[in-house]
């Protein structure tokens, strides 16, 4: 019987979550919001330094010398102003992650067994890597103008997962008491988190291209983000990580399925949707590695193999019937 | 190409005999584009299988569909949506990527060969114009200088050579090309190993009540699955007796969670070869016994309730635990009784079993919770001919086309409910039923796939493979020395030359400045 006690302030602490989370997300829209239209001037002369820059030779003591920002460098300088909304943003987004993990540990502890059993406990848990992910690497990386894209998905899906994945605490059903909910599962939701990235940073590559190819006549925020070839460079890293993580996810299932199911292979729905989300990301992966095709179009394959995760997570869970009945949702 | 240049004579076109045409056929099919497009056919063709039923997965839920759909059920079951996986289209999809797959990973292979044995090639003249340079002045003589840079990159696991007195050539990241080719030698493994479990495997699903012993023949299986080369009449000849099976199940917590499961074990004494010492055992989810190479699984349990039936005379004619099989996650459970034996007729009985019977019937017989806290049946009485024109039939139903019903007095069909310890007088002297008790039956399934081991080794390869191919980079790093006007100091540039974008090559150039620097 889980403890009603410790289940109560597992809630609680995710729904401070979601509040922290929600102002974050509100401020790193208004960084965003700060950094679009200001100083046209000094943003037009630092890009002209920095195609003279462009193909040089290692400077002292820069790591990486081929005068392109390194991947996920914003271009300009914010204003102050700018830059201590986004700090106040990310501490936030640090204090709801930190908030998130701890109502998936007191979860945990409230049932005695690992806390992703169920489409409520794997969203949560998803999110709190996602979140904790960013947030670890943002500063370093000067990813504050990613923020929006990252909590804001990730306070969508907690809302979604409070109120209409909601599952009571309880105990596993016997096929998930294996050692491979911790493997699989835990692979999986990670695989799903860097995805999600990937996926933002890949959409915002598209909207960036476009209007590096046509200058748009009012600049805002999208002209302070990395160059789009630097955040294709980044989605594709993201993807590349997820990818492996879903080889190994689909082939960690394939054990456990063998263990628990007596077959490693049986076209569940699940499993279908496994291999298709493998097969799309593996097709951009060749798309990507092929001289002739363009990086836009490989992106496209990748978007495609996110709406499948999303299609996997939602649809395939809820509506079709088969052996990976585990939702917890009648 | 035709052109639409009038001023030119016709172009002749190169005319392909057989060898040219084959030849083609052989490019178009391992080139990437080619490969590209039918992943991207490949997860659409697999997508059906999902949303339609599968016949390999639930036979009845195709028939369920076909008889709901009768216009587009035909015409889909002809162009294989209930089998997509082993449908002509899906096969030739992967086949031609198998093909793709050979055609890409044999000349690679050889190339890699060769690649994996040879030199790094010679410095370019002018390092500057590589993708990144340093240069440095090194304390010491053009020759301490050469041996220092090749010393410093061979600690970095590079392959290192001096064509000449000037220069240092070395290369890295072998592994990469290693990696890819084992990913894709890997997946064709992993088609192979599939293909072996299929050919040469089989299963066999069994329920077993408790106190019941089973001995695996052909015979005795309830179905049984052989691979088309697999070798039935040569079963591995276990046996297995089920001393009890419990279950236990959800009542603390509400919601969608009140009634599910929560352990299934199954306590048994097994033997392995005709004779074999007998010893105990528990199977449950995710503990498979093996026995005899054979895996042996719990994946299914219920109830079989102890019915005995009598004759007018109190002669008893049938006497056994009965399985019923659960329909849904409460086990309301269905199941037949057949009693051959009855004279004038053949006796049966069909109906429900009720593990928690809701007591109204408001919704027909229905049960509340899935575990046994109020089991009852509820059985209609038919007397007949139990198997007409001795067509086989599950023994869980009745084949009722030369049954009659017995009704009540009023016309109604007679449905009797029984409680443990319960019996019923049948009407005209027909005899009795006695429902005695309720015991538990386990599901089990055998199986042995002698493919799964070579899958599971090919699927470790793919995935090493894929994390080598993927992060490790291909490197090319070159050094030139040059004497300073300075006699006892050297002029040293290093280029570094990356095959594909890598960040992580200006960090490995500052790394060998800074050893250079610092060394000596």
């Amino acid at each position: 019987m889980p403890s009603a006690d410790l289940v109560g302030y597992s809630n609680l602490a995710l729904y401070s979550a979601m509040g922290v989370f929600t102002v974050s997300m509100l401020l790193f829209a208004t960084y965003l919001a700060a950094l679009g239209p200001v100083r046209n001037e000094r943003a037009s002369s630092l890009r002209d330094r920095e195609l003279v820059g462009a193909g040089g030779a290692v400077r002292d003591g820069g790591e990486a010398g081929t005068g392109i920002p390194a991947p996920g460098q914003a271009v300009e300088e914010p204003s102050p102003r700018a830059r201590k909304t986004a700090n106040i943003a990310l501490s936030l987004a640090w204090l709801g992650s930190l908030l998130l993990v701890a109502s998936v540990v007191l979860r945990g502890v409230a049932v005695m067994r690992p806390p992703w059993g169920n489409m409520f406990e794997f969203a949560t848990a998803g999110c709190a890597v996602a979140a904790l992910g960013y947030c670890a690497v943002a500063r370093r990386r000067h990813w504050e103008w990613l923020g929006l894209f990252v909590i804001g998905p990730v306070l969508l899906t907690l809302g979604l997962s409070m109120f209409a994945f909601y599952t009571e605490a309880a105990e596993l059903v016997p096929a998930l008491k294996s050692v491979w909910l911790t493997i699989h599962v835990v692979v999986a939701f990670l695989a799903v988190a860097v995805f999600t990235i990937g996926f933002s940073i890949g959409i915002l590559y598209l909207v960036k291209r476009r209007r590096e190819e046509r200058p748009p006549a009012r600049r805002n925020f999208v002209e302070s983000l990395p160059a789009a070839a630097s955040l294709e460079r980044t989605a594709y890293g993201l993807n590349m990580v997820g990818f492996i993580l879903w080889t190994f996810t689909l082939v960690a299932g394939a054990i456990w399925a063998q263990k628990a199911w007596s077959s490693y292979w049986t076209w569940d729905p699940k499993e279908v949707w496994t291999f298709v989300i493998w097969v799309v990301y593996a097709a951009y992966m060749h798309a990507r590695a092929t001289a002739g095709w363009e990086p836009r179009r490989a992106m496209w394959i990748a978007l495609v193999g996110y709406v499948c995760v999303l299609l996997n997570f939602t649809v395939v869970n809820l509506f079709f019937t088969g052996m990976h009945a585990y939702s917890g949702l009648k | 190409m035709a052109t639409q240049t009038p001023a030119r004579a016709p172009v002749t076109q190169p005319r392909l005999g057989p060898v040219g045409w084959a030849r083609w056929v052989w490019r178009s099919l391992t080139s990437m584009r080619t490969a590209l497009f039918l992943l991207l056919l490949l997860s659409v063709a697999a997508v059906p299988g999902s949303i339609f039923p599968q016949r390999s997965i639930d036979a009845a839920k195709v028939a369920d569909f076909l008889a709901s759909n009768p216009t587009v059920g035909p015409w889909l079951d002809r162009l294989g949506f209930f089998d997509v996986y082993s449908s002509v289209w899906f096969s030739a999809i992967y086949l031609l990527l198998v093909v793709s797959l050979v055609g890409c990973i044999v000349p690679r292979s050889r190339l890699h060969w060769h690649t994996l044995r040879a030199r790094p090639p010679r410095a370019p003249r002018n390092l500057t114009r590589l993708d990144q340079y340093i240069e440095l002045t090194y304390a010491g003589d053009a020759a301490a200088a050469r041996s220092a840079a090749a010393e410093a990159l061979r600690r970095k696991r590079f392959r290192v050579i001096s064509h000449d007195d000037e220069t240092v050539s070395a290369e890295s990241g072998y592994l990469r090309e290693t990696g890819n080719l084992a990913f894709h030698i890997g997946l064709c493994v992993v088609i192979i190993g599939v293909a072996i479990g299929h050919l040469f495997g089989w299963r066999g699903d069994v329920i077993v009540t408790e106190g019941e012993t089973f001995s695996s023949t052909l015979s005795s299986y309830d179905s049984f699955l052989p691979g088309p080369m697999a070798d039935p009449e040569n079963l591995p000849p276990f046996t297995i007796g089920l001393q009890s099976m419990s279950a236990t199940f959800e009542d603390q917590v509400g919601g969608a969670q009140f009634g599910a499961p929560r352990s299934f074990t199954a306590d048994v004494t097994t033997t392995e070869r005709s004779g074999g010492p007998a010893s105990q055992a528990q199977i449950s989810p995710n503990h498979p016994v093996t026995l005899d190479g054979a895996d042996v699984f719990l994946l299914g349990n219920g109830y079989a309730p102890i019915v005995t039936v009598r004759d007018g005379s109190g002669a008893v004619l049938y006497q056994q635990a009965t399985p019923f099989l659960a329909q849904d996650n409460v086990y309301t459970s269905v199941g037949a009784i057949k009693v051959g034996a009855a004279r004038p007729k053949a006796l049966a009985f069909s109906g429900f079993f009720l593990p928690t019977a809701e007591p109204t019937y408001a919704n027909g017989p229905a049960s509340l919770f899935p575990d046994d806290r109020n089991p009852e049946l509820a059985l209609s009485v038919w007397e007949g001919d139990l198997y007409p024109g001795d067509r086989p039939q599950s023994v869980y139903t009745l084949d009722t086309t030369d049954l009659t019903q017995l009704t009540k007095a009023d016309g109604t069909p007679l449905l009797i409910r029984l409680q443990p310890g319960q019996s019923y007088e049948l009407p005209g002297g027909r005899g009795s039923i006695t429902f005695d008790s309720v015991e538990r039956f386990a599901g089990l399934s055998a199986r042995v796939d002698p493919g799964k081991e070579l899958t599971l080794l090919a699927a470790i390869a793919t995935i090493l493979g894929l994390v080598a191919s993927l992060l490790v980079r291909r490197r090319r790093v070159f050094v030139r020395v040059r004497a300073a006007e300075d006699p006892s100091r050297t002029l040293v540039t290093i280029g570094g030359l990356a095959k594909t974008s890598d960040p992580g090559l200006g960090a490995v150039l500052a790394g060998l400045r800074d050893e250079l620097s610092t060394g000596r």
